[in-house]
């Protein structure tokens, strides 16, 4: 069962006030002031010296479990909102992977299903991992001892208007995260994975909207709902959902259509980090730990919608 | 038109609406006035950016702090719902 082994998540301890960002996204004072009062993002981290891959490498440097296990890692995974970020030739993920003794692994990127590629990514570095399993003494499938891994890379540079700011909706911020993922792990496994990819979303064209925004919490909610049926669980048995960081007032609608209370969603790192694309989950893991909010045993769902060239949304449930 | 909520301060409550109906005016630039039995989405085509724009200026202009979290959109279908909401849930900023 696919398992996270271990996270890590670079954040950049410089924000700048959603205000300081108006003039040159070309917001009006109201759209400025709406972000900050309803949306709850009020600031957004920004790393301005970094490159795409400094931001991925100051997340692995934060994952201990790493340090001499390199040799087990086959798969590098990077899961992306842009599908394109860099110039040809350049390639941060294979400069990151010589950089981190990873030259060895198969490195590729998960993109075009926008900030939900995130599970994705950690359900097909799951799944490639269980296909190369071999079957131990017992005939139960396993890797062995030197279990393989694979690195799931999230997160990107705000490096145009459109990876900074999405129409009313959300403001984004840089940073990064960095998972270690097994097939056979025995923490936080993966129970359940469910996604609905929805192509008629396509914001190019923009006929389809002001459907998008009527539809956008009950189809989140379907997969939600569909995840759960999955695991064989019920809303009322997850401990926290690790939300997307759009902004405040989506979970806050999303907690009264699914009768959820919003103290169980970790809305903490939506006012000061903003949108971090496909990092957000893992960051919200993290302050989940860090603020006890998860104990041994304990299932979690987490929830992302990528919007742009169509709408994906995606629900994973865990068990701590 | 939806039925104002019991315990509401009928005198604030006219005053949002008042004041509500003033701003949709010009937030939609529409040619006939608002009025408090129109219908929000339906009627006004009043989108959930534009909600929210509306709830800023009320707060501005009103000197009010409205409980937003407690919003159900899905509930308020006409500017009375949405008033009457406002009215029975604000403090003095």
């Amino acid at each position: 069962m696919t398992a996270l082994e271990a996270v890590s998540v670079y954040l950049p301890p410089d924000r700048m006030p959603v205000e300081s960002l108006a003039g040159p996204l070309g917001l009006t004072e109201m759209q400025a002031r709406l972000f900050r009062r309803f949306h709850g993002l009020k600031e957004v981290g920004r790393d301005p010296g970094a490159s795409l891959a400094d931001l991925l490498m100051k997340a692995a440097a934060g994952l201990d479990a790493l340090r001499g296990q390199e040799h087990r890692v086959r798969y590098v995974l990077h899961a992306r909102a842009m599908p394109v970020v860099v110039p040809y030739p350049v390639n941060p993920l294979h400069e990151v992977c010589r950089a981190l003794g990873l030259g060895h692994a198969l490195a590729f990127t998960v993109t075009h299903q926008s900030c939900a590629s995130g599970l994705l990514a950690i359900d097909l570095a799951g799944r490639l991992l269980a296909a190369d399993a071999v079957p131990g003494p017992d005939g139960a499938e396993r890797n062995g001892p030197a279990e393989p891994l694979a690195l799931v890379f999230g997160g990107e540079k705000t490096f145009t208007r459109e990876a900074q700011v999405f129409a009313d909706t959300t403001i984004f911020g840089e940073g990064a995260s960095a998972c270690l993922v097994s097939a056979f792990g025995g923490r936080d496994r993966m129970l359940s994975f469910a996604s609905s990819v929805r192509g008629e979303f396509d914001s190019a064209t923009g006929e389809n909207d002001a459907r998008l925004q009527r539809e956008y919490r009950p189809s989140l909610a379907e997969v939600m709902r569909r995840a759960l049926d999955e695991a064989g669980l019920a809303l009322d048995d997850i401990a926290v959902v690790l939300p997307h960081n759009v902004n405040l007032r989506t979970w806050q609608r999303m907690c009264a259509l699914l009768e959820f209370p919003l103290d169980r969603v970790v809305v903490d790192n939506i006012g000061i980090s903003g949108h971090v694309f496909c990092a957000d989950m893992f960051a919200n893991y993290r302050t989940a730990c860090e603020r006890g909010l998860l104990r041994p045993g304990d299932r979690y769902l987490a929830a992302a919608v990528g919007a742009g060239g169509g709408a994906t949304f995606a629900a994973m449930v865990f068990e701590h | 038109m939806a039925a104002p909520e019991t315990g509401l301060d009928p005198a604030f409550r006219q005053q949002v609406v008042d004041t509500m109906t003033t701003v949709l005016d010009r937030l939609l630039d529409r040619a006939e006035p608002v009025s408090e039995d129109m219908r929000l989405m339906e009627e006004l085509g009043l989108s959930s950016t534009l909600g929210l724009e509306l709830m800023l200026e009320l707060e501005d202009q009103l000197e009010i702090l409205i409980d937003v979290e407690l919003m159900d959109q899905d509930q308020m279908r006409t500017v009375g719902d949405l008033a009457s909401f406002v009215a029975g849930h604000s403090r003095p900023a």
